[in-house]
């Protein structure tokens, strides 16, 4: 069996793989875009055609110098006002449809990266932050989500009415047209310049806003134990250094927007004033109307807004890249765990499951090894109690079982299946787990113990709050067992915790249970209860309890000792006690005390 | 509004040279227009090719100005913008640093993680983007509509018959959008706050295959959020193009009644002309405005949900004149002290009195009120009844922070941050030599674990501590509370993870290195406990009994069953040692 190497950091994509990308998930809203495109062309004809008929308007009924005979004006400006409020409508439709794609495809891509995010492996977990998780689904989607729901058909809008507005000018008058164009070269250069500097600073600030989200999230989470130190001003500090990042950035931005938009804005000035020169001139010549010559300046004016908004756009869609560049790195770089190319499914319940260790060895990717070379073998229904100094890779081993890590050498079989040969959901759904440090979500104390369990059958789920002690606090809780559990568990103590995470596990049907010191913070009497209805509940399962207590050694048939990534002793823990090894060494100064 | 506006505190200047920036701006682009009008009128019409070339020269030149004073105004409001948003993003987080753990107990984590980031983000956006799109066009707008009466005041009065409407329009729409936002954000914190819990109890939820169950509580959130953003998309969709069908119909009317004019021989073509222009220059900003005015109506709903934070009052909070505390002997005294989180009472009078050097230990039963006592001790909430004593100060009566740091306090599940694990030591004593640091380290086993891990002591922890062992979570944060040097020590089940001979070690080092100072020992370990002067063993909220672990022992008691459930248990291995 290869082992199997998952990459958790993978590069940001470039530009164009992003753009492939994305496509397919515009094209999914290709009909909102198509129609946007539509009512973008519509408003561009409709924009240019009011300036025309106002063209008209003015030669053939208020402008007398070259017609004796003036037409009626009232029509020009009804079809005006028409064709105003014609675009009124095609405006708010496509600004609507288009919008909405961005709003789609934003909580698209959210909902991709979370499905993803539910299927990452741990090393993941312990390779990125909470707050860096977190703001690539939310704050960085934004710019996706502006680009696509503004920029791209605002883009298309822009290019359409630069052709549109030139067409005009050279059917009415090339020389002059030729004239107004002097501003284009340098308006086309701008913009990209503007984009190529601006968004390496864009993506800076991006990162740079996401640092302060870890700050944040750090300093949220870890309150407590700021404030007991008094030491609140430090990180104020740190998250003000991070705050200043963004600052900085985003100032540099501003001194690169100030040296660029403003030629956007000013530079159209520059035909503006050829016409007004070249124009009035050939005006003065009789080879020019004072209407075309309104024509021209009115659409020159046009223009204005939808170059300025090619430089926004061509920022923003870079930003937007490098954001969806670096969502799909996760997306297609990071593999969830493997599901099996073949199967292989466990024995039919009822029958014990013997759990099996074979030259097993682990590493978290450092030099160091943490378990090496590792046999154990776990008879189906026995249990067995794992000890071990600090950091011996007690977790380490347990984690191996539901796969949060797969082993770097030898293998893992529960039943007498390789774990790698199951499928993960009936592999998980055998083994239930207790953390070592509790997990539990904010939702009512019944919810928490409920969620191991499929058909949610509370009679069953209440027996296993009896067995883990629950039961001796759950009633007493301000709404029993419907209390709403704080997040983490807040409003429980340390050993409600812990006893409810027991209770979740417990109330599962696995037949293979892992609990990670799981009354490391219940009490001696508490605990002398639990240890007395756990062994019952236990029953029929393959238990591997990781403990530093000797009174939670005694639920365990037999101990086995874990020492530089081995196995070194197993027996009767009063055997082993007797024997005065490894074992009697951890354990001996309790003995004496009790 | 108001709010914001105290950041401006010391740069009234810099805001009053932007007004005047902006002003030189928006006067550039009207007068660059009055100028056109001049040029048809008296070079165009009047075929004047001179004055006309006069005429394009000066627009060139004021055209040029206004590209320089824009520059200016960018870089100044976003200057100006930053030094708020700075102001609130850290006055804001200084705010809730400050505020209670009752209050965080309260709040989700994903929650107020999105007031940080995502709602002062939309302030900072609006103030920076559109910030100089709002001044210049606040400007631009009046500046316009002058201009045009300037150019020719009956045409100008037509064109405020459009007026009206446009301000009611804008009132509808500040209204909507404003309830509308306030709504979507509030959709998009649930979304964050979900995505947080997830993310942090990952662990868990892969475990027990609860990956459908969560991913349908998402999509209902995702969704909830998508469409409240679909809504707010489509108030904001109508209003740009109604202020753009305005500018129609005013251009509408000021060519019909302008042509009249033009008939009666009152108005030149010239002015005609450039009243159409003008128009367009009053409609223009009203359309940017209008754009920008989402932003700002955003904005607005976000510093709805800021000041929810800023206006939350510290439970625990020094009173105004409250004086530091010097340094304590650490006599502590808790006094009749009866505490409740919600309503029903934790603690029901709990009294004690520590000697400054003594060593008590905490027992009992799980969820009695242990650690409660020990956040008390901590001032983290305060008693509602009794007080707690420190050399004779009510904690209640003195500077907290002042206090907060004589105090050492090492939790059951430490917080470790992100840095390296010389970093985490020296977190509570930030001016520690290495030699300190190293010191702390090797006195509690910290040395052999850094040993085993790439760069020692440099080693880098991520946030929460991931990539160690629990048990070595708590050993730093063991060095970190020995290295404070604290004058009163509370470990609340410290060593719950840690390995007997390892705890041997850490009780010898405390008893070398913090002689003589009051400490708090929580544990249910008993051999750990034996080590106290006196034991007190707290049941239901109360202290039941108290003593020597042999007086106790001898009574027949509460300690005597915590006791005895170990040594009943299993007799033969008691006997075995
Ligand atoms: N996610 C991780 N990445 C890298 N190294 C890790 C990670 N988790 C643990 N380690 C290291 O692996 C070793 C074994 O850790 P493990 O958590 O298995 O110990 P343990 O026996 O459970 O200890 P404890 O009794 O403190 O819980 C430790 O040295 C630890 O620093
Ligand atoms: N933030 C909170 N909000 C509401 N109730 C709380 C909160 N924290 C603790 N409690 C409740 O107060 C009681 C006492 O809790 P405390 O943490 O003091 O117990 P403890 O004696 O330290 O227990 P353990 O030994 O399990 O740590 C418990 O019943 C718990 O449910
Ligand atoms: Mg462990």
């Amino acid at each position: 069996m290869s082992t199997y190497v998952n990459p958790v950091d993978p590069p940001d994509l470039g530009l164009l793989p992003t753009f492939r990308r994305l496509l397919p998930l515009w094209w999914a809203e290709r009909r909102l875009g198509f129609f946007g495109l539509a009512c973008s062309l519509v408003y561009v004809l409709i924009s240019i055609a009011i300036p025309v008929l106002i063209q008209q308007a003015i030669d053939h009924s208020i402008d007398a110098t070259h017609h004796q005979h003036l037409k009626p004006l009232w029509p020009y400006l009804a079809i005006i006002v028409v064709l105003g409020a014609g675009r009124f409508v095609i405006n708010f439709n496509r600004r609507f449809a288009t919008a909405r794609i961005g709003v789609r495809i934003e909580a698209r891509m959210r909902e991709l990266l979370y499905q993803a995010y539910l299927r990452y492996p741990r090393a993941f977990y312990d390779r990125h932050a909470t707050g860096q998780v977190l703001s690539r689904a939310t704050n960085d989607l934004y710019p996706i989500r502006y680009f696509i729901g503004w920029g791209l058909v605002q883009g298309m809008q822009s290019i359409m009415m630069i052709i549109g507005v030139g067409i005009v000018l050279v059917l009415v008058n090339p020389l002059l047209a030729l004239y107004t164009a002097v501003a284009l070269p340098p308006i086309t250069w701008l913009t990209f310049r503007f984009a190529r500097r601006v968004s390496p600073i864009s993506r800076e600030v991006q990162e740079r806003k996401g640092d302060v989200t870890e700050a944040a999230d750090e300093a949220v989470v870890g309150i407590e134990m700021v404030q007991a130190f008094g030491r609140e001003n430090d990180i104020r500090e740190r998250f003000g250094d991070k705050a200043e990042g963004v600052r900085a950035t985003v100032l540099r931005q501003a001194g690169i927007e100030s040296r660029h938009l403003p030629g956007l804005y000013y530079l159209p000035g520059l035909s503006i004033a050829a016409v007004l020169f070249f124009g009035g001139r050939a005006h003065i010549h009789h080879q020019l109307t004072i209407g075309q010559f309104v024509l021209f300046e009115t659409l020159l004016l046009q223009l204005v807004w939808p170059l300025e908004a090619l430089g926004w756009i061509t920022n923003l869609a870079q930003r937007a890249l490098a954001s969806a560049g670096r969502s799909f790195a996760w997306l297609e770089g990071i593999h969830p765990l493997p599901e099996p190319a073949e199967p292989r499914h466990l024995p039919e319940k009822p029958q014990p499951l013997e759990v099996r260790f074979e030259k097993v060895g682990f590493a978290y990717g450092g030099e160091v090894d943490v378990l090496h070379d590792l046999e154990l073998v776990i008879e189906p229904g026995e249990i067995v109690a794992v000890c071990g100094p600090t950091g011996a890779g007690k977790t380490s081993l347990l984690n191996l079982l539901p796969r949060f890590y797969d082993p770097t050498a030898g293998r893992v079989l529960i039943g007498g299946v390789d774990t790698r040969d199951l499928p993960i959901a009936e592999l998980r759904a055998d083994v239930a787990l207790v953390t070592q440090r509790p997990v539990l979500f904010s939702v009512p104390l019944k919810e928490n113990i409920l969620s191991g369990r499929e058909d949610e059958d509370w009679e069953k789920a209440l027996a296993a709050a009896v067995a883990s002690g629950v039961d001796s606090f759950g009633p007493g809780l301000p709404d029993g067992y419907d209390t709403l559990i704080g997040e983490r568990g807040v409003n429980l103590s340390g050993g409600q915790r812990q006893r409810t995470a027991l209770a979740r596990a417990l109330a599962t049907g696995a037949r293979v249970v892992v609990l990670d010191d799981p009354l490391s913070a219940v009490d001696t009497f508490t605990e002398r209860r639990l240890v007395a209805r756990l062994r019952p509940a236990l029953a029929g399962r393959t238990v591997l309890v990781a403990t530093q207590r000797l009174s939670t050694v005694e639920i365990a048939d037999r101990a086995v000792v874990l020492l530089d990534g081995r196995i070194v002793e197993s027996g009767k823990p009063k055997d082993l006690i007797q024997a005065g090894g490894p074992f009697a060494k951890l354990f001996r100064d309790e003995v004496v005390a009790a | 509004m108001k709010r914001l506006t105290k950041y401006l505190e010391g740069r009234k200047l810099a805001v009053a040279l932007m007004i005047l920036v902006g002003a030189g701006n928006a006067a550039a682009q009207t007068g660059g227009w009055l100028i056109v009008r001049s040029a048809i009128d008296h070079g165009i019409v009047a075929k004047n090719s001179h004055y006309l070339a006069i005429a394009v020269a000066i627009y060139l030149v004021v055209a040029a100005v206004g590209w320089i004073l824009q520059a200016f105004l960018i870089r100044g409001l976003a200057r100006i913008g930053q030094a708020i948003v700075i102001g609130l993003r850290r006055d804001l987080f200084d705010h809730l640093t400050g505020l209670s753990l009752r209050y965080f107990s309260q709040q989700k984590a994903g929650w107020i993680i999105a007031r940080l980031t995502s709602d002062v983000d939309a302030v900072s956006d609006t103030l920076s983007q559109g910030m100089p799109t709002l001044v210049s066009n606040v400007i631009l707008l009046p500046t316009a509509v002058a201009a045009l009466l300037i150019a020719d005041w009956r045409l100008g009065l037509i064109a405020f018959v459009v007026l009206p409407p446009a301000l009611i329009l804008s009132r509808w729409f500040q209204r909507v959008s404003h309830i509308a936002n306030v709504e979507q954000r509030n959709r998009i914190a649930a979304v964050t706050a979900q995505i947080a819990e997830s993310v942090s109890g990952m662990a868990v939820v892969q475990a027990f295959n609860r990956e459908r169950r969560f991913q349908a509580e998402f999509d209902a959130l995702n969704a909830a959020n998508r469409e409240q953003a679909t809504y707010v998309q489509k108030i904001f969709s109508v209003f740009f193009p109604s202020i753009e069908f305005l500018g129609v119909l005013a251009m509408a009317s000021v060519v019909y009644f302008g042509s009249h004019l033009y008939q009666h021989h009152t108005l030149t073509i010239g002015t005609l002309i450039t009243a159409i222009y003008l128009l367009q220059l009053v409609f223009q900003p009203l359309q940017e405005l209008s754009d920008v005015y989402g932003q700002l109506q955003s904005a607005a709903a976000a510093m709805v949900k800021i000041a929810s934070i800023l206006d939350e009052e510290s439970e625990i909070q020094d009173r105004p004149d409250a004086p530091v505390l010097p340094r304590i002997e650490g006599d502590l005294d808790v006094d009749s002290v009866v505490f409740a989180y919600g309503k029903d009472p934790v603690l029901h009078g709990v009294s004690f009195h520590m000697k400054p050097g003594s060593c008590f230990a905490l027992v009992g039963e799980s969820g009695h009120g242990k650690s409660t006592l020990a956040r008390l001790i901590g001032r983290h909430y305060d008693p509602d009844q009794g007080a707690v004593h420190v050399d004779g100060h009510d904690l209640r009566d003195v500077e907290l922070r002042s206090y907060r740091r004589q105090l050492g306090v090492v939790l059951q599940d430490p917080f470790l941050f992100s840095g390296t694990i010389a970093s985490n030591i020296r977190f509570a004593k930030p001016d520690a030599t290495d030699a300190e640091v190293e010191g702390a380290a090797a006195a509690v086993g910290v040395d052999r674990v850094a040993a085993r891990l790439s760069g020692g002591l440099d080693h880098e922890v991520r946030e929460g501590g991931a990539g160690l062992s629990s048990g070595e979570r708590q050993l730093i944060s063991i060095a970190r509370a020995l290295l404070a040097d604290p004058r009163i020590l509370v470990l609340d089940e410290a060593t719950s993870n840690i390995d007997r001979p390892t705890e041997v070690l850490i009780e010898l080092a405390l008893d070398r290195l913090l002689k003589g100072r009051t400490s708090i020992i929580i544990a249910h370990r008993l051999s750990t406990v034996r080590r106290a002067d006196e034991i007190l063993v707290v049941e239901n909220g109360q202290i039941t009994q108290r003593g020597s672990e042999r007086e106790l022992l001898a009574q027949d008691g509460p300690f005597r069953r915590l006791a005895h459930a170990l040594e009943g248990g299993e007799p033969e291995l008691a006997a075995a040692g």
